[in-house]
């Protein structure tokens, strides 16, 4: 093998490849004013990535129906939109981020999405931990915007507090508002058990019941967490107290983790009695209700912000808009409605302000929607840019031989804080917070019965 | 032996003195994202990867826990210096007393790990890593009160002065982790021709023999584990101000196999290998994740784990054995199957010179 010239011509390769490299990364970051550059980080793998596709088709819906976007592939959205426009800026999707539920690889999408790619304004992320990182980056990034998907842990908002951070959805807790009162006062629990994926959005799913059953009276007399995503759980159920020695289980098992959690149980201490045992959003959303529902007919589970099956004329509205650019997914679906409102926020906001971004943000900022009149009902701002917003516990039915879930009742306005139950100043949710202590919730005795999709005001 | 000055030593000095120049003026021609997010982070994966090639060149051990004393190093640092975070301790000491901390605390840490592994070899040595790396993971994951999955952020704010704002002036952070990368490069290459160096690659090709001579093998092993250990605490403070968060997941299982890749591609006999090792991987992890690769599917795993494949089988001593071999006519130099244990004594650093 002849390698002489090679031994001069690699080294100079290497150094002229790695400069025009370093050349392109360079140029590609060059702003154009005539676009607005939008990132989305939703999640492709773990526990969650089947929701990728949906959260992304929520988010162009929004596009398409208030900015005049197309979208490119009505069944698959991250094949991209073409045209439309915020503040008359041509909107330019830079790119989807894929995360896994850490903080670790959202904060590298998101890294490679505002910086590498150069979007100015991010939609996302989906969970939790991931969205207390982007609140911590946001913060340090002050002169751009981050719209939160459906991350629900306490903190992003309530400790983070980034200016240029708004979450148009409720937190884990406040999705469960409701759950605590069923539980003392319908199905008449007072020690029960907790069962709660181990980081922030378990422990903040975890937080709403625990608040709410404890002001009631109730007791919880074993908290188990388990690792997401995780797929053996049997060491985890043997952990919990056997049916017979608890009144109830509160269930905050999430994503790929619900049905394999539940199993884990039924071989453990057999089928499980639907009046013992109250889920969280997880039992109904993200394909879950079809293998829960059949063992589960009758048993409670919180909401996701949304009212599945309402038949206000608010909802109805929205549905029809919701469901006209991607038909193939379920509007009334948290991974849907919570990433919707954002974006529509958004085109409120980008034509009040003319699509004017200059000066930091600013203006964007005071643009946002403080109140946004969304299809189930008003979300508020507070002061920190968090939702209040009703909230919607639920409940498997059996209908016409068929089994799914409906809301039973309707919880107005429900703030982060459970009427000061939680501050800036109170721990965190955790493996130990919040504690069992009797309190007064606003809410209490309050809920708003709901039949038929119906509000019984 | 005395190599004197070769052509390729030349050529290999003026290739360095290039590199060197492009990137000490580098932050005035780049994009901040290629500061921060691809040289920045070449140089603390290279530092990282640099304390497991160091281990394997000369010490002939092949580290799986190099992840974790990083990681140990970040999360100390992070626990130490935070106020306010939203996880750890937040025990608000001075910055640099963090720092300190935080290097003493990984270094001990790794001369326990080191004593633990050091008389074991081979595929026993590379196990007993792995569960340290594996146990490292894991001890962070679940102990809340250190971390938790959603680990500790805004330590970039309690970060020395000399480290500034890295979203605002991203090429302070750049120019420190510049300087300790090629402080560890000089300083690696000081190390292995002192006596203590000599022995160390001695005690790799000849333990037996070494060990009848009078040397305390297990002993040399352990400060040798020792010192990488400190490496790799360097490139985790870096790392824990680069990313302004320290989570399990910067040190899983995938972290692991990720410096292993990095230091493969690079080249397990030479250091420099390190950091051309972690250039790669990081524009690869940026640049081509998006590629498409018929039937299998796409995305980075995929790609990367092809360039491993192609590594492992034309060059297995990585870029750096591709560019010796150039030099040696096309000649490989050991046996390829062997990796592990005929890279380490075909370094060319291997012998005195």
């Amino acid at each position: 093998m002849k390698v002489g010239k090679w031994k001069f011509l690699l080294p100079l390769g290497l150094l002229v490849a790695g400069s025009a490299v370093a050349t392109s990364g360079a140029l590609a970051t060059s702003a154009q004013s005539s676009e607005v550059k939008i990132a989305i980080l939703s999640e492709c793998k773990g526990a969650f990535g089947g929701a990728y596709e949906e959260q992304i088709g929520a988010v162009q819906a929004a596009f398409s129906q208030y900015a005049g976007a197309k979208p490119k592939n009505k069944k698959k959205p991250s094949a991209g939109i073409t045209g439309g426009a915020l503040g008359g800026k041509t909107i330019k999707i830079v790119g989807y981020g894929c995360g896994d539920e850490t903080p670790a690889l959202a904060l590298k999408e998101t890294r490679r999405l505002m910086e590498q790619l150069g979007g100015e304004i991010m939609i996302g992320p989906l969970s939790g931990d991931e969205g207390v990182a982007v609140a911590n980056y946001a913060k340090a990034h002050p002169k751009q915007t981050f719209l939160n998907g459906t991350s629900g842990g306490q903190q992003t908002t309530l400790k983070v507090r980034a200016k240029n951070f708004f979450r148009y959805n409720g937190d884990g807790a406040q999705w469960n508002a409701g759950t605590g009162e069923i539980a003392y006062k319908r199905l008449g629990w007072r020690n029960a058990a907790i069962i709660m994926d181990d980081y922030s959005f378990g422990y903040t799913s975890g937080a709403g019941f625990i608040a709410e059953f404890c002001a009631w009276g109730g007791k919880i007399s074993k908290r188990v967490f388990v690792p997401s995503p995780n797929t053996d759980y049997s060491s985890y159920v043997q952990q919990l107290p056997a049916p017979d020695k608890i009144d109830g289980y509160f269930w905050v098992v999430g994503g790929s983790g619900t049905g394999p959690s539940v199993k884990a149980f039924t071989q453990a201490f057999g089928p499980m009695d639907p009046k013992k045992v109250i889920g969280n959003l997880f039992f109904a959303f993200l394909g879950n209700d079809k293998e829960l529902a059949p063992q589960l007919v009758g048993a409670y589970m919180g909401g996701f912000g949304t009212g599945p099956g309402l038949q206000t004329p608010a909802a109805k509205a929205y549905r029809k808009l919701a469901t006209k650019w991607y038909p193939d997914f379920n509007p009334d679906d948290g991974f849907y409605y919570n990433w919707w409102n954002p974006a529509w926020a958004l085109t409120t906001a980008m034509d009040k302000i003319n699509g004017d971004l200059s000066g930091g943000h600013q203006k964007l900022w005071a643009a946002m929607p403080r109140v946004l009149n969304a299809g189930f009902g008003k979300i508020v701002l507070d002061k920190n840019r968090q939702a209040i917003q009703d909230q919607y516990p639920i409940r498997y039915v059996k209908k016409g031989g068929a089994i799914t879930f409906e809301v039973i009742g309707l919880i107005p306005q429900v703030d982060q804080t459970f009427g000061g139950q939680f501050s800036e100043k109170t721990p965190s949710p955790s493996r130990a917070a919040p504690a069992c202590k009797k309190a007064k919730l606003p809410w209490m005795n309050k809920i708003i019965p709901v039949k038929n999709g119906v509000p019984q005001r | 032996m005395t190599k004197g000055w070769t052509a390729k030593r030349i050529v290999e000095r003026c290739v360095g003195v290039v590199v060197l120049v492009f990137v000490a003026i580098g932050p005035a021609a780049l994009t901040d994202y290629w500061v921060s997010s691809i040289l920045t982070q070449t140089f603390l994966l290279g530092i990282a990867a640099a304390s497991l090639i160091f281990l394997s060149a000369y010490g002939g051990m092949i580290s799986l826990a190099q992840t974790a004393i990083f990681g140990i190093a970040g999360f100390a640092l992070a626990n130490l210096v935070t106020t306010d975070a939203t996880g750890g301790q937040n025990l608000g000491w001075n910055p640099w007393l963090g720092v300190a901390g935080a290097i003493v605390i990984a270094t001990a840490i790794a001369l326990v790990f080191g004593a633990l592994a050091s008389r074991s070899l081979g595929i026993y040595f590379l196990m007993i890593t792995l569960a340290l790396g594996v146990i490292g993971f894991y001890f962070f994951l679940q102990v809340d009160k250190l971390s938790g999955r959603a680990g500790i952020p805004t330590i970039r704010a309690h970060a020395p002065s000399i480290v500034g704002d890295t979203s605002a002036a991203p090429e302070r952070l750049y120019y420190v982790a510049l300087v300790l990368a090629f402080a560890v490069y000089v300083v690696i290459r000081y190390v292995v021709r002192t006596p203590f160096g000599i022995a160390l690659q001695g005690i790799r090709d000849e333990p037996v023999r070494m060990a009848s001579l009078g040397y305390n093998v297990p002993v040399h092993r352990m400060l040798a584990f020792g010192l990488a250990g400190f490496f790799a605490s360097l490139g985790g403070v870096l790392y824990a101000w680069w990313n302004d968060l320290m989570d399990p997941a910067a040190i899983d299982l995938n972290a692991i196999v990720s410096l292993l890749v990095v230091a493969v591609i690079g080249g397990l006999g030479r250091i420099e290998g390190a950091w051309l090792g972690a250039f790669a991987f990081i524009l690869i992890n940026n640049y081509v994740r998006d590629i498409e690769v018929p039937v299998l599917g796409g995305s980075f795993p995929t790609v990367i784990g092809f360039i491993f494949l192609a590594i492992v089988l034309v060059s297995p001593d990585g870029l750096m054995g591709l560019w010796d071999r150039v030099w040696s006519g096309g000649r490989r130099r050991g046996d390829p199957p062997e990796v592990a244990v005929d890279v380490q004594r075909s370094a060319p650093e291997a012998s005195p010179s």
